[in-house]
């Protein structure tokens, strides 16, 4: 399927019906940049908002263009309001934590995934939808219970106790069911005959065909326990473990903080992120992606 | 000669069923670590939440609770501020995810077939910058924002001409559901965009190809094919973004605790059941409204499914 | 297969039941303390230096200190709590910490670790009544850390600046602070941008209910058994906030940054703002500039025109409480930890501005003496302390609801009252 093939018969579709209504080709692309102005105009706030003092961020109207970096904010951000230097510790965990959930998410996600996809044993399918209703389940109502399991296990204040109850997710097992069911049996097959270990054709067939899907998983992973709140507040007291979003919740109550330090705050935070996001988004967006990992 | 035949015969099931059982043992070997890892960390809970329901325990409480059978399910049947919650979430649920859902779609449809590549990925790119945040960080900025003196105002004074008006986008109780639906919304339209995008893809445009030279118009394409194979993607993001609605906690909970927003417009289910649990103690009742949330997304999803099994498409 | 998987589920779900085994905790080694305490910026240095000093002298004792951000510390305490793995020593405010005490959590004073000779000591060492909503059955379950009461900040700049006399234009009543506050006010077109001042929402047991008496109402009667006495107060209170808010003449509202918060900066954003003797060290601190222009103003709490009675804002106490699931040894060092700490009294006066109850403080000439502290003073003696019970959280948020709803969202204050009244009632009738 050649580019040009592709975009002409993409094209014939919605542009055939323009070529009779012109305006309607500025009209959608107005939307597209009102929408893409919409999502991107409260980041832009954050980051010019991290290089004003506080005063200038609630004075109406709002100067967009600071008069000059106001680096106290940063300053006071790593610091801490009590001149500690968690921040940097904090950042440190919440990237252990992200990363290995990550990584073992993406792991037991594929391993199960393939499993119930692959494979014929009886309970399949009550397995598969068991771990499906765990993605109903919500978090307010088993936080009591989760805790008493971690403190019984005395995780608590430890790496462990972070990332143990986020091990795998039945979004991603979902994910990678869905995706395997329509890999080709075959391959399996004649591997199999060529005498193949299972494990062997687990890492060395399945999942280098399954990037796309592992790079979709890994980043929605690690997304997920950056931005996670409430079990970090539970389970975490001593102030070296905890994570960033404990850190910014509690900077941001803190008396002594101002908007300006609150903000430049959130554009620390939001780096790590960012740099890994923009790194990987060719993995992360659809269209391309889908159909250059359909060659094999 | 015929015992021959029927010894092979033989040989043949049961080897065939023997690597039969070997595959039927690995499958098991692959899934069985997952299996444990939710039995304890998602079914165990879950089950002790049910047991839980039944007593009115107080989160302080040593004392052994008092047995209440379904008393906690018929109090808050009966109270208004669970209705209130029910209300809330329902709300807040139709008023995100339908938008979600058709803007999503429109904005998909817009850039796969409008754009040039390059647009393409970037607009993608862009509308997902949001989801980039964390929620603590996305409430902060949405915080100032929506405050008076802040760039909600400014900027909505700014189109309408008029000067010093404020929506009072916290302050006012439909207003407050409506910024909570705003945030949500402006997060995750990216994510739901790429999601279409994916499942455009997927349709191949031999089958356009073949609808135009059979006289099909490209309105009547969109609506007849592009539509009915986009199903399972629908069904997809459809499913997620209403769990995600209905699981909604972390911008009502920062709105409310940092904001200074009045929390009754807003009080979402799981709101409530965190304020029950864990701030009033009533761990009981606040497990008996986490059971009925839970049956109520089984309930939800199960019927989705339903829904879309009856027209499957093949092509 | 089936069956097999079946049999694994319910070992798996099973199996957690055996962590849950504790072995009671002996402690013949070394023995670590956990205290949690909320963040304070004064405060806290403190502490861990005198935390050192008692390492040094207890060798088998260690500390770990956590600080939390204080809205989350009653969550977090609790839930800790709720899984038997509290910490052994904490403080919350007594409104919080009551249902610790009534539910057996927390352990009595040890008078001897404390360093007091006996209980008839500590009680004595104390101003009368301070100790008294620790005291159940006899036994006194925790030791003060504060005592603190809320008053008005001002700040003359703003005063002046407004065509006004900060000496004499000052607010005294109800009635006077609309008008003081409707001078002050600069809009831009409805957007508030200086405020006079602003009400701690969220907090309504300290000054919500004060005002509520001062008009002849109750929170709950004398007898404890019925909720919300006095309609016509309480009509007239929630009345009041709904025309403080922008549903009414639009003079503040909950969705602006909280006076407290601004107040120091001496920015031009607020004239006044309710709270405590501690904050006047946090100025000092923060912008020794404003604190030494002599601009800061303290004033009572006002009263409304036609009060029947005289009551100033509700006093609050933290008190540091001991967690009764810990060990006997813990339990011993936890106490003369808390006594050796709480026997600085002077240094938590001057480098925190926290006042212990202590006679020995109160009574002394160089509180006396510190600026402003006469008006915190008076204040006291019109106070009492705020509504403390096993649900003072629930009440504390029903009363939330109330003013929201009159402020915010639209709803007569008759309504409000009536739902008030309801929930209220069947709160106190649970007990």
């Amino acid at each position: 399927m050649t580019d040009k093939t592709i975009a002409s018969n993409r094209s014939s579709g919605l542009l055939f019906a323009l070529k009779r209504v012109p305006w309607a080709r500025i009209l959608i692309w107005f939307l597209l940049i009102v929408m893409l102005v919409f999502c991107v105009m409260p980041l832009v706030f954050m980051v010019t908002a991290s290089m004003m003092p506080a005063s200038d961020i609630i004075k109406m109207p709002y100067r967009w263009i600071p008069r000059d970096f106001h680096v106290e904010n940063y300053v006071k951000a790593i610091k801490g309001n009590d001149g500690s230097f968690t921040f940097p510790r904090n950042i440190l965990n919440s990237l252990i934590v992200a990363l290995t959930v990550a990584f073992t998410t993406v792991l037991l996600a594929s391993l199960t995934g393939y499993g119930l996809a692959k494979f014929r044993f009886r309970g399949r399918n009550f397995v598969f939808m068991m771990i499906m209703a765990t993605m109903m389940i919500p978090f307010e109502a088993i936080m009591i219970p989760l805790y008493m399991v971690a403190t019984g296990l005395h995780i608590q204040n430890t790496y462990l106790g972070l990332i143990l109850p986020f091990l795998v997710s039945a979004f991603g097992v979902f994910q990678m069911r869905q995706y395997l069911l329509t890999f080709p049996g075959e391959f399996l097959d004649a591997a199999r005959v060529d005498g193949m270990g299972e494990i062997g054709i687990f890492t060395k067939i399945v999942l280098p065909n399954c990037t796309p899907v592992i790079a979709t998983l890994g980043i929605l992973s690690f997304r997920g326990q950056w931005d996670n709140l409430l079990w970090p507040l539970l389970i975490v007291q001593d102030e070296k473990m905890k994570t960033i979003p404990l850190y910014i919740s509690k900077f941001a109550e803190e008396k002594a903080t101002d908007e300006g330090a609150m903000m430049a705050v959130a554009v620390l935070a939001s780096i790590p992120m960012f740099i890994l996001f923009f790194a990987l988004s060719k993995y992360f967006i659809g269209g391309a992606a889908v159909y250059e990992s359909r060659k094999g | 000669m015929s015992d021959d035949r029927e010894a092979s015969a033989i040989m043949k099931k049961t080897t065939y069923r023997g690597i039969e059982k070997k595959q039927a043992r690995w499958g098991v070997a692959f899934v069985v670590p997952s299996v444990l890892f939710f039995c304890l960390f998602s079914f165990y809970p879950i089950i002790n939440a049910m047991f839980t329901s039944l007593f009115d325990k107080r989160i302080l409480s040593l004392a052994a609770p008092k047995f209440l059978g379904l008393g906690n399910y018929i109090y808050i049947f009966k109270s208004a501020s669970f209705w209130n919650s029910m209300r809330a979430t329902l709300v807040f649920t139709l008023g995100t995810f339908i938008p979600l859902l058709v803007f999503s779609l429109m904005f998909a449809t817009f850039i796969y077939n409008i754009c040039g590549r390059r647009s393409r990925g970037f607009f993608q790119i862009a509308y997902y910058t949001p989801a980039v945040l964390s929620s603590v960080v996305a409430a902060a900025i949405w915080l100032l924002i929506l405050a008076p003196p802040g760039l909600g105002n400014q900027v909505l004074n700014w189109l309408c001409r008029t000067p010093g008006v404020d929506r009072k986008w916290l302050a006012n109780g439909t207003m407050l559901q409506f910024s909570t639906m705003l945030v949500y919304f402006w997060k995750y339209i990216g994510y739901f965009v790429i999601l279409f995008i994916t499942g455009l893809a997927t349709i191949p445009p031999t089958i356009y190809e073949a609808a135009t030279i059979d006289g099909s118009s490209k309105w009547q394409s969109f609506w007849r094919i592009t539509v009915p194979l986009l199903k399972p993607t629908i069904l997809l993001v459809s499913v997620m973004a209403m769990l995600q609605c209905l699981k909604t906690f972390s911008t009502q909970y920062l709105f409310t605790q940092s904001g200074g927003a009045a929390q009754d417009p807003i009080n979402v289910i799981t709101l409530n059941i965190y304020e029950t649990g864990i701030r009033n103690q009533r761990i009981g009742r606040a497990s008996a409204m986490s059971i009925v949330l839970f049956v109520i997304m089984l309930v939800l999803t199960f019927a989705q499914f339903k829904i879309s099994k009856s027209d499957d498409v093949d092509y | 297969m089936k069956k097999a998987i079946i049999i694994l589920t319910i070992v798996a779900l099973i199996a957690p039941m055996a962590l849950f085994a504790q072995g009671s905790k002996e402690a013949s080694g070394p023995i670590t303390i956990k205290f949690w305490t909320h963040e304070d910026v004064n405060r806290n240095p403190l502490e861990l230096q005198y935390i050192a000093e008692f390492e040094a002298a207890n060798p088998n004792v260690k500390v770990e200190y956590t600080t939390q951000a204080s809205g989350k510390m009653a969550d977090i305490v609790q839930t800790a709590f709720a899984a038997n793995q509290g910490p052994t020593i904490f403080n919350l405010p007594i409104s919080d910490e009551y249902a610790y005490i009534v539910n057996g959590r927390v352990a009595p004073v040890d008078a001897k670790a404390a360093g007091y000779a006996d209980y008839q000591a500590i009680k004595s060492a104390y101003v009368d009544g301070t100790l008294d909503s620790v005291t159940v059955d006899g036994k006194i379950y925790g030791l003060p850390l504060e005592l603190t009461n809320w008053a008005i900040l001002l700040n003359k700049g703003i005063f002046r600046d407004a065509g006004l006399d900060p000496d004499k234009d000052y607010p005294k009543t109800w009635e006077d602070m609309v008008a003081v506050s409707e001078k002050i006010i600069q809009r831009d077109g409805d957007i508030i941008t200086r405020r006079g001042f602003d009400f701690r929402y969220g907090y309504y047991l300290e000054w919500l209910v004060p005002m509520v008496e001062q008009l002849g109402g109750k929170l709950i009667s004398d007898d404890g058994k019925t909720a919300i006495v006095g309609d016509d107060a309480w009509l007239k209170v929630l009345t009041f906030m709904q025309q403080w808010g922008p549903n009414g003449k639009n003079l503040g509202s909950s969705t602006y940054t909280a006076a407290r918060k601004l107040f120091n900066k001496n920015n031009g954003d607020i004239a006044m703002a309710l709270t405590g003797y501690y904050q006047t060290a946090r100025i000092a601190e923060e912008n020794p500039e404003f604190y030494a222009s002599g601009d800061l103003m303290v004033i009572p709490f006002p009263q409304f025109k036609d009060a029947v009675k005289e009551v100033a804002n509700c006093y609050y106490g933290h008190f540091y409480m001991v967690n009764a699931q810990a060990s006997k040894a813990e339990q011993e060092a936890a106490w003369k930890l808390i006594g050796y700490l709480l026997s600085h009294g002077d240094e938590y006066l001057d480098k925190a501005a926290l006042p212990q109850p202590t006679k020995k403080l109160f009574e002394s000439p160089e509180y006396k003496a510190k600026p402003y502290t006469d008006v915190f003073s008076a204040d006291m003696e019109k106070a009492h302390i705020m509504y403390y019970s096993e649900n003072s959280a629930e009440m504390q948020k029903l009363l939330k609801s109330a003013v929201e709803s009159v402020m915010l969202s639209g709803v007569s204050p008759e309504k409000a009252l009536a739902t008030l009244k309801a929930s209220a009632q069947e709160l106190i009738d649970e007990n």
